[in-house]
């Protein structure tokens, strides 16, 4: 009789475990604005994530951040990112964290799509973070 | 009523109204401030396309920004959207030109790489003199300029000059120039690809073996086509499923004698610390050290060096009393990176960052290197703490 509501608990933290995400997945395909984004990145969308990467200042500057980039290597030696290599990540409000200098690993809800300002594709993948480790 | 019927239909149609701006009379230095100073990544992206669509029209503008703000505030993304934009306008090409020449500008491979993609296409005043610059780089110290270079020489089919270059030993170089061969659509040998993809190597935390593979399957994946086992979408379920998956197709496409390859995993040695320096002007150099002394060099560790007892105790006891953590400076491109575990400490440093007690202790660092009979290595990180040290 206990296996039901065991199992029943069991299922409800596997549901709030989250998916492990990787850049290879990521930035698997080459971007073109208004293209259908791959499957295996849509499927994404409003998923729990963990994402490892080094954090990147959107623009210059010094002290701690409530919003960075998550990217694929520190020395920009792979060239410019491009969009589906970036992940925007914004922390809770009033949140902030230094700029890690190792490897971070980024939990929180991924969002997958096309946001535009100006008319311009500006994000592919934006995180609402919950922690940074 | 009608009137605001009006706008709400036509705002957003104007908004979205596809704009044929003459490139004649666009705000060129406008839109090349948009590239460099945008606070948004991607309109910085797409304001450095925009720019480089422009060719040779934005060219005076992009010199100005660099003259006025100095060539460190041109950003890698608007470098790289002129190197990719691939027009072949004579001032756009001078403009790569004298980008590659300078060696203390950040970006100067990301300029040669546009050289090269433009390089078989290019005739007059605009291919003079080209297939002796690329051989004049073909040995820098900075791997992603040798590895520029030597690929504008293979666009070029330059093989006598390229037989002459020193063995390339750098694992990221080999990857990179085999890559930007395959995807030029030059023969390459995919081996170096294949094995990348199982490349798990690491330094000091960083997995740079990884990011390898990722960088082959890209370049794989392009190449196959519709060949690619995924090439309607989907991912492997593990490393060796895709190896597996991409062997058949690779060898059928090639032709080659291609075999599976072996991972490839850090040596089983227990490192006490390391330094990293990342430098695109004067090369990368990377030392790792056990508690007892072995010195491991090379982004894979492949070199090796014992100090003796005396000196290393020395230099551990003195290291002990470092302080250092976080980000020192702003860090652009060029980094170097100390982490060790007694006292626990990891930081970053940009150049002209690094504090004195550091860099006296790097010095000596070097001084010992030097008399265990490594003068090249020596020299190598002495040239890292000269850019790096606080003046």
């Amino acid at each position: 009789m206990l296996r039901l509501p065991v199992l029943l608990a069991l299922l409800a933290v596997m549901a709030d475990d989250p998916i492990k995400v990787g850049f290879a997945t990521l930035a698997s395909f080459e971007f073109k604005d208004g293209m259908t984004l791959p499957k295996e990145v849509t499927d994404l969308d409003e998923k729990l994530v963990t994402i490892r990467g080094f954090m990147q200042r959107e623009v210059p500057g010094g002290g701690p951040v409530n919003q960075f980039m998550l990217v694929n290597e520190s020395c920009g030696c792979n060239g410019t990112p491009k969009l589906p290599e970036v992940v925007f990540c914004t922390l809770p409000d009033g949140v902030t964290v230094d700029i890690k200098v190792s490897v971070a690993t980024v939990t929180g809800k991924l969002f997958v799509g096309e946001v535009k300002e100006d008319g311009v594709v500006v994000m592919l993948y934006q995180m609402d973070a919950d922690s940074v480790q | 009523m009608k009137i605001l019927l009006l706008l709400a239909v036509a705002v957003p149609a104007i908004a979205f109204w596809p704009s044929s701006q003459d490139p004649a009379t666009t705000d060129w230095a406008k839109e090349v401030e948009r590239a460099c100073t945008s606070q948004r990544y991607g309109m910085r992206l797409a304001a450095g396309r925009k720019v480089a669509k422009g060719g040779a029209f934005a060219v005076d503008a992009i010199r100005a920004y660099a003259t006025t703000k100095g060539l460190a505030a041109v950003p890698a993304s608007l470098v790289d959207a002129v190197a990719d934009e691939g027009t072949e306008e004579p001032a756009v090409v001078q403009l790569l030109r004298d980008w590659s020449m300078q060696r203390d500008f950040y970006w100067r491979a990301n300029a040669m790489r546009g050289l090269a993609l433009r390089a078989e296409r290019l005739t007059g005043e605009s291919a003079k003199g080209l297939r002796e610059l690329f051989v004049s780089f073909h040995d820098d110290a900075a791997w992603l300029m040798r590895t520029s270079a030597r690929f504008g020489s293979s666009v070029l089919g330059d093989d006598k000059a390229l037989a002459l270059a020193a063995p390339e030993s750098d694992p990221r170089a080999i990857v990179r120039l085999t890559a930007q061969k395959l995807l030029a659509g030059k023969p390459a040998p995919l081996q170096p690809l294949l094995d990348a993809l199982a490349d798990e190597r690491t330094f000091q935390g960083d997995p740079w073996g990884a990011r390898l593979g990722d960088e082959a399957h890209k370049a794989l994946k392009a190449w196959l086509g519709d060949a690619h086992p995924l090439a309607n979408g989907g991912s492997f379920p593990d490393v060796p499923t895709g190896i597996a998956a991409l062997l058949g197709p690779l060898r059928t496409k090639s032709g080659q004698d291609l075999k599976a390859p072996l991972a490839r995993r850090d040596a089983a040695v227990e490192f006490a610390g390391g330094i990293e320096v990342l430098s695109c002007k004067h090369g990368d150099f990377f030392l790792q050290w056990t508690a007892t002394g072995e010195l491991h060099f090379g982004i894979d560790a492949t070199k090796s060096l014992a100090l003796p007892a005396s000196k290393w105790d020395a230099l551990s006891k003195e290291c002990t009393q470092l302080a250092l953590d976080g980000v020192l400076g702003d860090v652009v491109c060029d980094s170097m990176r100390l982490r060790w575990s007694k006292p626990n400490l990891h930081a970053k440093v940009a150049p002209a960052s690094l504090p004195p007690a550091v860099t006296n202790w790097l010095k000596t660092f070097a001084q010992a290197i030097e008399e265990a009979g490594e003068l090249r290595l020596a020299a190598a990180l002495r040239a890292g703490l000269e850019q790096f040290a606080a003046r």
